[in-house]
């Protein structure tokens, strides 16, 4: 404990220091420039593997305006957040980022998120012990959403990309996701469809592959999870469109780099690029996620507890 | 080129073309006569790859049943148990005689504990006859993905060898090989949570699952299963039924993320009230 938490601090000391540094593209450095994937036996460049995303770049520049406990969800100070405390979660110093923030678009690193939504983002998160539509999706074991199931989570951080004739898969640990993507030109889906991922379809453009995401429902959120700090929660609405790009630039490395618009939601679109590393010997271990969900219960039955209370307080 | 060269030429290639063609032709297996029905691979394998699914009530019982009214009154016909003839061989699940008691008190309190109801992962064999589709994607490398549209369920069959599963889980561990034109998959490391229909047949974490996926048409796989738990069957028991090419236009697996639609029956008591909660309606339960 007492090493994660050094490790940690040292994590978060040499973000800071990264933070100083000029901007730099989240691409790989030293990636070769002519480096060209393989092909699968359907002709698409080849993906497939193990990969993971862990780093220590902080999901936008920090800013002195940001209450980092209200985006934990701890409004009364007593340091009860949910989820992992970005600080402590499963990373690698190898693999670190030389970025000042994952959010490259726009420059200034921030995303430009309207006051309604910080608003509903900060009532929701003050009021998760209420009902459990204010918790995440994630906290839910609904969905990490897309794009949010692949920004870092700190944990259960593999992907296994698989191709079959016509399609991309992208098997998600954290739970249990297996999003099929048709890369065989076929249209969306009608638009009375409203899911929680939306629909995605992709094309090839040379060795990158771009999946266009549409047919969202207003229920779920663009990032869940404590390490995206202040977009955590953030709603999004119906009218989110989502243009992600994965391109394997080597044998080790494939950039991904994301378009998020949504005009009900943010002042502008927005962009966040990272890379995720192949890691063969990682093993993908199943996320039970619902079927183990005790925070929900838990948590709702603390409120009700307090209720009670508060209850006995006012009647004595 | 002289005109006999060419002519040489043009005869030895037509000769390799047949070769090839006959070689892409033949079965895997030496001796058996190319099956034209089963489409193949670029290597040569059945190719499994699409979206399948049972037809069949046998998620409702494995075993013959009858039709029956169903669990909620107000339903009427809706939700009613259509009829079924067993897809055990010897319409007998072999349970020992504590366990036979345990699946009669399962079927009897089916609502409260069969794991569908609270939208957990269904377990393998299971997975492959629920109502809902399944999509097979076979790479060009050594692993198949099985995706299921209930509960965002999958699962990865790994071709070869594999460490034992060094925990159980829901989904279990699956190897695969292939024996002829059969997609055979080695299923080890399930936990005793998973059940096998709506009837209580269950299992315990000791279920030793073995799946063989045969192609018999483009449209039409036969699949098998063999289920070996020394714990609670007095011995091997085997399920057998067809699953059917999904061939509806532009078929793809949707959404069918069920924790939501679950929430309130789990956590529903614990909500803090407002008062502006729209009421549900009483309904009429009855089960068995």
């Amino acid at each position: 404990m007492l090493l994660a938490l050094a490790a940690g601090i040292a994590a978060s000391a040499l973000a800071v220091l990264v933070a100083q540094q000029p901007s730099a593209p989240a691409t790989a450095a030293g990636a070769a420039a002519n480096w060209t994937p393989t092909r699968t036996p359907d002709g698409q460049p080849d993906i497939q593997g193990t990969w993971t995303n862990y780093t220590s770049t902080p999901f936008e520049v920090p800013d002195k305006s940001d209450t980092p406990d209200v985006y934990a969800g701890d409004l009364d100070g007593t340091g009860r957040g949910t989820g992992p405390s970005s600080f402590l979660t499963d990373t690698s110093g190898r693999q670190l980022t030389k970025a000042r923030s994952l959010v490259v678009d726009p420059p200034s690193g921030r995303v430009p998120i309207m006051p309604w939504a910080e608003e509903r983002r900060n009532y929701k998160l003050a009021h998760i012990q209420d009902d459990w539509v204010n918790f995440t999706p994630w906290e839910r074991c609904i969905t990490r959403g897309v794009p949010g199931g692949i920004f870092p989570a700190g944990y259960g951080s593999g992907y296994q990309i698989l191709q079959g004739p016509g399609y991309v898969a992208i098997v998600y640990e954290m739970i249990h996701e297996a999003r099929i993507i048709p890369v065989d030109g076929r249209p969306h889906l009608g638009a009375s469809f409203r899911l929680w991922n939306g629909d995605s379809r992709g094309r090839w453009d040379g060795n990158t592959l771009v999946v266009d995401i549409t047919r969202y429902n207003d229920k779920g959120s663009v990032a869940t999870n404590v390490a995206t700090q202040r977009v955590r929660s953030i709603p999004q609405s119906e009218a989110l469109h989502v243009v992600e790009r994965f391109t394997r630039v080597d044998e080790n490395t494939i950039n991904y780099d994301v378009a998020i618009e949504d005009p009900k939601v943010f002042t502008a679109p927005w962009k966040v690029a990272m890379p995720l590393h192949r890691e063969p010997d990682y093993q993908l271990f199943e996320y039970a996620c619902h079927e183990g969900n005790r925070a929900v219960p838990n948590t709702l039955s603390g409120g009700r507890a307090r209720d009670r209370a508060a209850r006995a307080a006012g009647s004595r | 080129m002289p005109n006999w060269l060419k002519g040489g030429l043009i005869a030895l290639v037509s000769i390799a073309g047949t070769l090839a063609i006959v070689q892409m032709m033949r079965s895997p297996v030496e001796g058996r006569a190319p099956d034209v029905n089963v489409l193949r691979t670029a290597d040569g394998k059945p190719d499994l790859n699409g979206i399948w699914q049972a037809v069949g009530s046998a998620n409702w019982n494995l075993l013959d049943h009858q039709a029956r009214s169903g669990p909620v009154l107000e339903l009427g016909a809706v939700l009613a148990v259509p009829a079924g003839l067993s897809v055990v061989e010897g319409n007998e699940i072999p349970y020992q005689p504590w366990a036979a008691a345990k699946q009669k008190e399962n079927y009897e309190n089916w609502l409260s504990r069969d794991p569908e109801v609270k939208c957990y992962l269904p377990g393998v064999p299971r997975a492959t006859y629920m109502p809902y589709p399944f999509q097979i994607l076979q790479t060009g490398s050594n692993d198949i993905l099985v995706a299921y549209e209930y509960a965002s369920a999958s699962r990865v069959i790994r071709m070869g060898k594999a460490e034992p599963p060094p925990v159980d889980t829901w989904m279990g561990q699956s190897v695969g090989r292939w024996e002829g034109d059969t997609l055979v998959v080695d299923v080890t490391g399930l936990n005793d949570q998973t059940w096998f229909d709506r009837s209580g047949n269950f299992h315990s974490e000791a279920v030793h699952v073995v799946e063989r996926f045969t192609p018999v048409s483009p449209g039409v796989l036969d699949y098998q299963v063999t289920i070996e738990d020394p714990k609670v069957f007095t011995r091997p028991w085997k399920i057998q039924m067809p699953l059917y090419r999904r061939q509806d236009k532009g078929v793809q697996l949707l959404e069918f993320k069920c924790v939501e639609f679950v929430e309130e029956l789990l956590y529903g008591g614990l909500r803090k009230k407002t008062g502006q909660e729209q009421p549900f309606s009483t309904a009429r339960l009855r089960w068995p």
